[in-house]
């Protein structure tokens, strides 16, 4: 696994062979990277550096630190304040807001839109994100007009996670690539609740039941915290469950 | 002395700070947490690039016109490693809390606060790149450091490399240098009498023990008994250091 996927730290140099060429497609960098012209690739972070072949791409794969906004993304923040026509959004601490306009929710009107109050959640995809501009927000897609998912969170509660975690979750195999099986595990306990998971580190749980909500956060705080493998996930659920009845 | 002790680092130790790393070496202990990039208070802010703010806390007392000193050292090192061009009108905030310093049995310490305190300043920067290493912060390069005295015995001056209290007291002069991965100088402070022949040599022994590692890949098996007395191999250890973290980080791969 070691000589797959070589250590890297800022400032290394990448081995030529491990780059990949393709005749068509151009190279992509992924983050952790840094082209420096005309034709040097450093890393700027440090992590295991990781290529793909088939979409000729590369990048770093690393946990920590704080969340920086890439468009696409899936986010969890809370609504700051309303201005006339868009609501202040705080994604991470500590830094500028990013901004929601209050039409961008489905169905939204000039008449009928949500009414957010401040501390309230909402799940946004970022549609901007630029290191000299605020992000912006959006709770509906541009292309169809639908909320797939998105909008304002009633209820629950959101544990902050590392961002590694929140990526895992987010994989669309997070049970054989992420490694991650403990929502599964709680689920197959007889367990109902609902999540959404923000790129930027937090996940957000609903339930009826006040005690399944915190059961899971603290069963996904603590996979995050130490580190669990898969067997250690199922040890973990079973104890959790234990605990509750 | 525990100048033969290794270095040792923790990296994240703590949990709610975006980066953090305790390090200790040669009988300095500092624990270092990076916040950022965040917003910047309007004075701080510049219009293309992020403000590196470092904090240095003694580990008795509030902290005087030496810390300042130390703080803009650091300062202009670290904001050359950190991509600051990445992070437009934004704050990194470097906090480095000394933990303990090694005692000297010699002299009163309270009498050395006049004097810049150079055998401090490599713990700081290290444990401020390891604290940024765990922070994720995309950064140039990595960097190592050393204090190097010229200690003249019998009328001959000799380099000392990273020289015990004792030797800095009774040292013709003082130097702290440190470099980049890539062997690039990117500090040199220098406190006392000497000359360029000095110099050379202090500059030399500080490079042997920043960038040896290169050297040392390169199987130059001989040299390694006489470079171990010239202190560790900075390099490896900082490298050794990361792999522990991104191997428990990524464990799931």
């Amino acid at each position: 696994m070691a000589a797959e996927h070589p250590l890297v730290l800022p400032g290394d140099t990448i081995d030529p062979s491990l780059i990949p060429t393709h005749k068509k497609q151009p190279l992509r960098l992924g983050p952790g990277l840094r082209h420096n012209p005309p034709s040097t690739i450093l890393p700027t972070v440090a992590g295991q550096l990781v290529t793909d072949l088939r979409k000729n791409s590369m990048w770093v794969e690393y946990n920590g630190g704080r969340y920086i906004p890439s468009q696409g993304d899936l986010v969890i923040g809370q609504v700051a304040r309303s201005a006339t026509d868009l609501y202040f959004v705080n994604i991470t601490p500590y830094t500028a807001n990013a901004s929601l306009p209050h039409l961008s929710f489905e169905g939204a009107t000039k008449k009928t839109r949500p009414q957010l109050l401040p501390g309230a959640l909402v799940y946004a995809r970022v549609t901007l994100a630029n290191r000299h501009m605020d992000p912006e927000l959006e709770c509906v897609s541009a292309t169809t007009g639908r909320a797939e998912g998105l909008g304002p969170l009633t209820g629950g509660m959101a544990f902050d996670v590392s961002l590694g975690l929140a990526r895992r979750l987010l994989m669309a195999r997070s049970r054989e690539e992420g490694g991650i099986e403990v929502l599964e595990q709680l689920g197959a306990e007889g367990l109902a609740f609902e999540t959404a998971v923000g790129r930027n580190g937090r996940v957000w749980v609903s339930s009826d039941s006040l005690k399944t909500v915190v059961l899971v956060g603290r069963a996904l705080t603590e996979t995050d915290e130490k580190g669990l493998g898969v067997e250690q996930q199922r040890k973990l659920v079973k104890k959790l469950i234990r605990e509750m009845r | 002395m525990a100048t033969t002790a290794p270095p040792d680092a923790t990296l994240s130790p703590l949990p709610r700070a975006d980066g953090s790393a305790k390090y200790s070496y040669a009988g300095y202990t500092v624990t270092a947490t990076v916040t950022g990039p965040i917003e910047a208070q309007r004075r701080d802010e510049h219009a293309y690039e992020a403000h590196v703010d470092v904090i240095v806390r003694p580990a008795a007392g509030v902290g005087g016109t030496r810390e300042r000193h130390l703080e803009s050292i650091l300062q202009s090192s670290l904001s050359q490693l950190i991509l600051v061009k990445n992070f437009p009108r934004t704050l990194i905030q470097i906090v480095l809390q000394v933990e303990a310093t090694p005692d000297n049995d010699y002299v009163n310490t309270k009498l050395v606060q006049t004097s810049l305190n150079f055998p401090i300043i490599p713990a700081l920067l290290q444990t401020a790149v390891l604290a940024l290493l765990s922070a994720a912060m995309p950064m140039r390069a990595t960097a190592t450091s050393a204090v190097v005295a010229v200690v003249s015995q019998d009328g001959t001056s000799r380099t000392v490399a990273d020289a015990s209290a004792r030797d800095i007291e009774t040292a013709q002069s003082v130097h702290v240098l440190a470099f980049t991965s890539q062997d690039e100088l990117l500090l040199a402070e220098s406190e006392g009498d000497f000359t360029v022949e000095e110099w050379d040599d202090v500059y030399e022994t500080a490079k042997r023990i920043c960038c040896q590692s290169g050297a040392s890949k390169a199987g130059i098996e001989m040299l390694v008994d006489d470079e171990s007395l010239n202190g560790p191999d900075m390099r490896q250890f900082l490298r050794s250091t990361l792999e522990t973290k991104v191997d428990a980080d990524l464990h799931w791969k």
